[in-house]
């Protein structure tokens, strides 16, 4: 049985994960689409963004767009990424941890308010 | 940070990594050096890449970069179960490693398990008691060699053999070089009714007192009947139950059925002739350079005679040295005999021995020979006869060594000294009843000229008793006393 190198899921690869879940983006959109959502806190540099893919890639998390659909196909040095049926369990299945825990969070009342 | 720099970072990263992601690396960084200018963000972008490095390398050395990731197929958003093809991998090198390790620790593991003995299956010369016939086994299944084989004389005929079963050795002698080990000690219920059969038929055929023999045979024939065998399922039980029970129907110790693990010789042969020139010059040989395994022949302080002997040689051969040896001791006031390594040897040169000890004829017991109770004559010229005479024993004084301590005891011609002697006459002629039984039967009477029962078994009690290593000084300082009175 191969190693599990998500499990868990490190918190770069979820970025991924959530920015890849509306859209198929290459390297460099990923990378702002990441530090769009985490309010620039988290910039991907190359060498996490392309390891995180690789991996992600390697366990049937996300896949290569064929380049011929892709949106911008006249860029043909750059690969196009989207999640794949398991990306997307596995993503639905990480945020349901997160949302376990923020509610151990607002029992302990660590959180409070209605809503995060 | 120049391009060139970044490039050089980039040559940390694996092969596979650089070959697939430089390029949009490359580009990335260009992007990001065009999208973020300004010393602030210029130094924030370089920070990012220091941090960068740290946290993607190692996640980059951990992937496998095979060639075809494993695609899912039938994907399904639902959570129904998804199908994931194996793809093919290049075997890594530390799998290799691990596997070579585990196999060769299996392979270690496997040879050591054949090499240790098994439990279930004894082991040929693995120590432990033996019956006598497993001794005679052991003794055919060694190359034939005078020097091992007969200390005491070469076997010849029954009379002659050298020590325990001597009449066993000669009658199953059948030049077997080899014989094959049975570990099996199980018998089944036709087997035991055989043997149960032949002892009692044997009995009848070869047992000297017909009537016992027929008593004997019908008691063990109705104890079958009985089933009393039955719940016996072990070769050596049954031989040891059969035992018990024709003694104690014919009150007869020489009688003996015996179970052997080895196969016995098909065809035991007719007593062998005397031995060869050939054996016999090698015997004689071998008692020349063991002096006849007269160990010590010497006058101890106080003028006490002492003479060890570790066997009773052929008086054919050893005669000439054991009549040197008595007379070497007729200055002595008293004698000693060391038999406690003495295991026996032939009833000639027991008698011989004795002789001179006596000056007059007394009644001689030797159950080896028919009659077995005849005169023993005087031997002219011995200053031995009138001096108190002193044996020591231990329990490996055995055979030939107890018929010479039984007879001087019961003559009261000796004070005998040490331990009880080991009970080994084996007077019985050996007959084989199949591969692994066999029984000894008395053919002729035996008459004991003493009225007691003999050392079968039960072997000659000391008239003190020590432990053997302290034996001989007991026994000088009872010669001391003895002269003092």
């Amino acid at each position: 049985m191969p190693k599990r190198k998500l499990d868990p899921v490190p918190s770069a690869a979820f970025q991924i994960l959530l920015a890849l879940a509306d859209a198929e983006l290459h390297g460099y959109g990923i990378m702002r689409q990441v530090e769009e959502q985490s309010n620039g806190r988290i910039r991907l540099g190359p060498g996490t963004l392309y390891s995180s893919l690789q991996a992600l890639l390697e366990e049937g998390i996300i896949e290569e767009v064929d380049r011929s659909s892709a949106a911008n196909a006249g860029d043909d040095r750059r690969r196009c990424y989207r999640l794949t049926a398991a990306g997307r369990n596995l993503a639905h299945s990480e945020a349901e941890k997160l949302v376990d825990l923020v509610r151990i969070a607002r029992a302990k009342k660590i959180l409070r308010g209605e809503y995060v | 940070m120049s391009e060139r720099v970044f490039a050089f970072l980039l040559r940390l990263y694996p092969a596979a990594f650089r070959e697939k992601y430089r390029d949009e690396a490359l580009q990335l960084y260009r992007d990001r050096l065009q999208d973020e200018t300004g010393t602030f963000l210029r130094a924030r972008l370089y920070f990012d890449l220091l941090e960068d490095a740290a946290k993607g390398l190692p996640q980059a050395w951990r992937n496998s970069y095979a060639e075809n990731p494993a695609p899912s197929l039938a994907p399904n958003a639902e959570g129904t179960p998804s199908f994931r093809m194996l793809e093919k991998e290049k075997l890594r090198p530390e799998s290799i490693a691990i596997g070579s390790t585990l196999s060769l620790l299996a392979l270690l593991a496997f040879g050591l398990l054949l090499s240790l003995p098994s439990p279930f299956r004894p082991l040929p010369n693995s120590g432990g008691p033996k019956s006598p016939i497993e001794a005679v086994l052991e003794r055919l299944n060694r190359a034939p060699s005078p020097q091992t084989d007969g200390i005491a004389t070469p076997a010849s005929t029954p009379a002659t053999t050298p020590a325990a079963s001597g009449a066993i050795a000669a009658r199953s002698q059948s030049g077997a070089a080899a014989i094959p080990v049975d570990a099996a000690l199980k018998i089944d219920p036709a087997e035991r009714d055989r043997v149960v059969k032949a002892v009692a038929g044997n009995l009848r055929a070869h047992y000297y007192d017909r009537d016992k023999a027929q008593n004997a045979s019908a008691a063990l024939l109705a104890l079958e009947e009985r089933g009393a065998y039955d719940a016996i399922v072990d070769g050596p039980d049954l031989a040891a139950r059969l035992t018990s029970d024709i003694r104690s129907s014919t009150q007869d110790l020489h009688l003996i059925v015996e179970y052997s693990s080895r196969t016995l010789p098909a065809q035991p042969g007719p007593p062998s002739a005397a031995p060869s020139a050939a054996v016999l010059e090698q015997y004689r040989e071998a008692m020349k350079q063991q002096n006849c395994t007269f160990e010590k022949v010497q006058i101890l302080p106080n003028r006490i005679g002492y003479f060890k002997l570790n066997a009773f040689p052929d008086p054919e051969i050893c005669g000439a040295e054991a009549r040197a040896s008595l007379q070497h001791l007729n200055q002595s006031d008293a004698i000693i005999f060391d038999l406690r390594d003495n295991g026996g040897g032939d009833p000639d040169m027991v008698a011989q021995m004795s002789a001179p000890l006596f000056n007059h004829p007394v009644p001689w017991f030797n159950p080896r020979a028919n009659p077995s109770s005849t005169m023993l004559s005087p031997a002219p010229g011995s200053r031995l006869a009138n001096k108190p005479v002193y044996i020591l024993t231990s329990s490996l004084t055995l055979s030939g060594a107890e018929q010479f301590t039984y007879n001087l005891k019961m003559l009261k011609r000796a004070t005998i000294v040490g331990e009880n002697t080991g009970g080994s006459a084996h007077l019985g002629v050996f007959h084989r009843i199949d591969d692994h039984f066999g029984m000894g039967i008395v053919e002729s009477p035996i008459t004991n000229p003493y009225g007691r029962p003999d050392w079968e078994l039960i072997g000659v009690a000391p008239d003190v008793k020590v432990p053997a290593a302290d034996a001989l000084a007991t026994a000088e300082k009872l010669a001391l006393e003895h002269r003092k009175k």
